[in-house]
């Protein structure tokens, strides 16, 4: 999950015109106004107050095509777990720079600025900010990780929670107000919030002029529903109330509503995958590429066939719309019904890039292990965002801390100092005492390490005080335990409270301490002074150090050396990180090892490295190898990816990219290529398929692309190997 | 020969996941050193046996013992396992260094890895005889059709070549037959009338059709070679030569 684009989509165009300015304002205003009368109100009441102000408004119509209810764009204020900020939450950037162009009318430009006023400071981000002790806040100096350089960063939000829908379901909204109401705060709460979302249907009913949708709403409002239409009509509107953004696995939950329409006859396989589309194109315009994740397949599924079913037309659907979300994750074990593999893999190979392969059988044990939960229970393991893990509705583990690891690799070179901000990291060592490589190591372990506890402590404090400002009904109301316990979900009433701390540069870091340990300490080509001097002048005039830097051998080609210290860089963050969780009290505290653009923005801020990359250039992908470094064939880079410890954290992922002549008769040769990954430890896969797009940035940049294998006659070749008329010929084939 | 002389050669590249080399996932392991001199060379490399040294000061192969290469081979056993595939012996021509790569072949059946053999058909027949029972597929190239062909283009006559295809197809081995073909330099109706044939001979696994391709012109420039050029073939042309001859284009 990454925050850069966490918010802009869901705000939609809330400024873009004068009229949607006004109305975003005023609406802003009434929910300020209205909050700053619920002071004394118990928490729970104060949100369920909140959320009858947000909701419907918030709600958009539907659209033409549309087979449900269900678009939402938030407000510049406003209430949310994570999609546009944690909690109750003021987009006072925006609000600022709409206020800067000198547009709107004096009162509307007033109201805009009694908001900024009213809320600075009250913010759940910044309580939660200024609550961090004084020791964390000094280690965790800036919250602007995409522009300011720095070590580790906190992150503000309750992402990746995944709901209990198949409670919702077979309940009904009544029956989840018998379940959740006894005649207490929270109860009170429950009940309101409840009636808001009966509020949100009654709003839709209104307003639709399908009549199919009006009755489909009419008939949730009270009970369980019927059909599979009405189960996916329930389940889209309360996702959208929760403000969550991770759907867990809709199979198993709306898999016998699909089975039992079709055994009688309420709808055929076509009407299905209508609505299934609709939902799909539903998602996608709720726009976030790095979460909407849907799971289908694994372990400990209750209905597994009517589950088989539903994921088989979600493949479908998926190959039918062609979208960049939902983002379809296929979980699979040893003896799983083959048809959901097979319609995988040709989905995989038409280009969909989804679903995305998970691996039960390694999956399962190492999250018993890691998250120290019975296996049972691992079997309720949900991918999320760009590839963490929860417990469903078990347990949290919203990410809300990254650390860069290759910068404080430099910053150990560097005494702790960083060269462009005079910022003092740590009270490393000068290099002349670094005179041996444990030494290095132990220097890089030491600023790692206190970056690691400071955002263990900050994530406790994120918990806590949002916790206090509220109870997230829609999240609590279908979280184990919080219902019995009568707490919200991150005030005591979640079974596991974790968190998970994103990782970048691990592998970078790794060939780094590598090549340091070979040039410096075991061959003596280079001493470590003359090394840092040419990292800090980016290499210029040291071009034989970045050859030398670049030649010692790289995580990714099956090789023992670089790929123990791949190991070795592993073991220490993901083991220090778990070791914070009792520590700071919470259950667990897992690193997590994903891909998003935070790789290519942190590597900007992160000066040359010793394993040759230069200033700026982007940092490995999740656990991938460094881009173009892995040159020894696709089974040595599956070999290298298996050999990190996938029982020590929550969740890493493996970006591969296949030609599409895989796809075709070689077929059999890519499964079986799959299968031994998986069957050697391969945890998970997301697969592209190389296109032309691709094919054109070989030639542009072929340091970046010498695992991309291609085939010219007879023989398979890395294509960057081809001269130029060879690829242009390559290029053109592609094209047919 | 002493044994530490047998079990060291030249190879010039170790390719691992190789998806043409024979079935399945496979570990192709290039040999220096070839009897032939195609006109058309992919791998002009090859064509020593000893290493050599570019105009650009790049290496052109290393010496290597047999455990060495096994050592390497042995990482894909796996992917070797579940995919039907294994060790390949290419080159130049493998049998070139026979001693080594018998060692090879050897050392593969007793590890049993499923083992396939590239090979131009230049080769003593004692020693083919002798190759029978390590390799479990012959990958065999077949060049040119015609009086005086195999001799113009490649050097060889191409008799013994005809000779010991024949003679693996009449002792039962399991042989795939490679074509390269090259736009007006061997693609004559004769010789595709040939290759027709093959793909019609029950004895034979497969027939594969391999168009030209001009990636041993950089490599033939950087060690001094002299060569021709060639006109790469367009896609109707391949489709002529797939629908004439039945074989599978690669």
């Amino acid at each position: 999950m990454n925050m850069m684009t966490l918010t802009e989509t869901s705000l939609g165009r809330a400024l873009e015109t004068i009229e949607a300015a006004e109305a975003s304002i005023e609406h802003a205003w009434n929910f300020t106004q209205k909050f700053q009368g619920l002071k004394a109100v118990p928490a729970a009441i104060r949100e369920a107050r909140m959320l009858a102000v947000q909701f419907p408004e918030i709600l958009r119509p539907a659209e033409q095509g549309d087979m449900f209810a269900g678009r939402i764009c938030y407000g510049l204020v406003g209430f949310s777990p994570e999609p546009v900020g944690l909690g109750y939450y003021c987009r006072s950037d925006k609000i600022r720079d709409w206020l800067a162009e000198g547009k709107g009318s004096v009162e509307i430009r007033r109201k805009a600025k009694w908001i900024l006023q009213y809320w600075d400071g009250k913010t759940t981000i910044q309580k939660a900010r200024s609550a961090f002790e004084s020791s964390t806040a000094e280690v965790l100096p800036s919250d602007n990780w995409m522009e300011e350089a720095g070590i580790a960063f906190p992150l503000y939000r309750m992402g990746g929670m995944v709901l209990d829908y198949e409670k919702l379901l077979r309940l009904g909204l009544d029956g989840m107000e018998d379940v959740a109401f006894l005649p207490d705060g929270f109860g009170d709460g429950c009940r309101m919030a409840l009636n808001v979302l009966r509020s949100s249907i009654d709003y839709y009913a209104s307003i639709t002029e399908d009549a199919e949708i009006r009755s489909n709403l009419l008939a949730i409002r009270h009970d369980p529903p019927g059909t599979f239409r009405q189960a996916i009509q329930l389940f889209w509107l309360y996702a959208l109330h929760s403000g969550t953004w991770n759907w867990g696995r809709l199979d198993d939950t709306l898999g016998p509503y699909l089975e039992a329409d079709l055994a009688s006859g309420i709808i055929d396989e076509d009407r299905a995958l209508n609505l299934l589309c609709s939902l799909w194109r539903l998602m996608h315009a709720y726009n976030n590429m790095y979460n909407n994740r849907v799971i289908i397949g694994g372990m400990g599924r209750k209905n597994t066939a009517a589950a088989d079913q539903f994921a088989l037309l979600a493949i479908e659907a998926t190959r039918l719309c062609k979208l960049n979300q939902p983002q379809l994750t296929l979980r699979f074990y040893e003896g799983q019904n083959p048809k959901l593999w097979d319609a995988a893999v040709t989905a995989i190979g038409e280009g969909c890039t989804f679903p995305m392969l998970y691996n039960d059988d390694v999956n399962v044990p190492a999250v018993a292990k890691a998250f120290n939960v019975p296996t049972e229970m691992a079997m309720n393991y949900m991918p999320y965002g760009c590839g963490e893990y929860v417990l469903s509705h078990y347990s949290s583990g919203t990410p809300n801390a990254i650390i860069n690891l290759l910068k404080a690799l430099n910053l150990t070179l560097q005494g702790g100092v960083d060269p462009e901000s005079g910022r003092r990291y740590g009270e490393g060592p000068c290099l002349s005492e670094l005179d041996s490589f444990d030494k290095v190591w132990d220097a890089y372990t030491d600023i790692v390490d206190k970056h690691v506890r400071a955002a263990a402590e900050a994530q406790k404090t994120i918990y806590t005080v949002t916790g206090n400002e509220a109870p997230f009904l829609f999240i609590s109301m279908l979280t184990s335990d919080c219902l019995e316990l009568r707490k919200g979900a991150f005030d005591g009433g979640i079974r596991y409270l974790g968190g998970t701390f994103e990782t970048y540069g691990n592998n970078d870091t790794a060939n780094s301490l590598h090549a340091i340990n070979e040039l410096v300490f075991k061959q003596e080509k280079l001493s470590l002074p003359q090394l840092v001097e040419a990292l800090e002048s980016n290499f210029e005039g040291h071009e034989d150090v970045q050859a030398l830097c670049k030649a010692v051998s790289k995580y990714g080609n099956d090789e023992g050396t670089s790929d123990i210290m791949a190991q070795r860089v592993h073991d220490h963050v993901c083991n220090i990180t778990r070791d914070q969780a009792k520590r700071v009290g919470l259950h667990n505290y897992l690193v997590v090892i994903i891909n998003n653009w935070a790789n290519t923005t942190l590597g900007m801020l992160t000066g040359a490295s010793a394993d040759g990359r230069k200033a700026g250039q982007p940092l490995a992908n999740g656990n991938n190898p460094a881009s173009g470094t892995d040159t020894n064939g696709i089974t040595a880079f599956l070999n290298s990816l298996t050999r990190l410890d996938p029982c020590i954290h929550a969740g890493a992922v493996q970006n591969m990219k296949f030609s599409r002549s895989w796809f075709g008769p070689m077929r059999p040769k890519l499964e079986a290529l799959l299968k031994t990954y998986f069957a050697q430890g391969g945890t998970q896969a997301m697969i592209t398929v190389v296109s032309r797009d691709d094919l054109e940035a070989a030639i542009r940049e072929p340091e970046n692309w010498g695992h991309l294998m291609v085939r010219v006659g007879g023989f398979s070749i890395r294509f960057i190997d081809l001269d130029k008329n060879a690829q242009q010929e390559v290029l053109s084939r592609t094209l047919h | 020969m002493k044994a530490s002389e047998q079990s060291s050669g030249t190879v010039f590249d170790i390719q691992r996941a190789s998806l043409q080399d024979g079935p399945g996932i496979r570990t192709t392991v290039f040999l220096k050193g070839c009897p032939l001199r195609c006109k058309w060379c992919h791998n002009p490399e090859s064509q020593r046996a000893e290493v050599e040294t570019g105009s650009n000061g790049k290496v052109y192969g290393y010496t290597a013992s047999v455990d060495k290469v096994m050592e390497a081979v042995e990482k894909d056993r796996a992917y070797f396992e579940s995919s039907g595939g294994g060790l390949t012996l290419s080159g130049g021509e493998p049998t070139f260094q026979f001693e080594f790569c018998l060692e090879l072949l050897k050392e593969a059946r007793e590890r049993e890895i499923h083992t396939a053999l590239e090979t131009c058909g230049q080769i003593a027949r004692d020693r083919l005889i002798s190759l029978i029972p390590l390799v479990d597929v012959f990958l065999f190239d077949y060049k040119a059709t015609g009086c005086g062909e195999y001799q113009r283009l490649t050097r060889a006559s191409g008799e013994l070549i005809r000779e010991n295809l024949e003679f693996l197809l009449q002792r039962g081995a399991k042989v795939i037959v490679r074509c390269p073909l090259i736009p007006q330099v061997n693609d004559t109706d004769q010789h595709l009338a040939a290759i027709r044939a093959f793909q019609q001979d029950p004895r034979i696994q497969s027939v594969e059709l391999l168009p030209y391709h001009n990636i041993g012109q950089s490599k033939a420039r950087d060690l001094g070679h002299a060569m021709d050029d060639f006109i790469t073939p367009s896609a109707t042309e391949k489709e002529r030569w797939e629908r004439l001859t039945g074989a599978i284009l690669h």
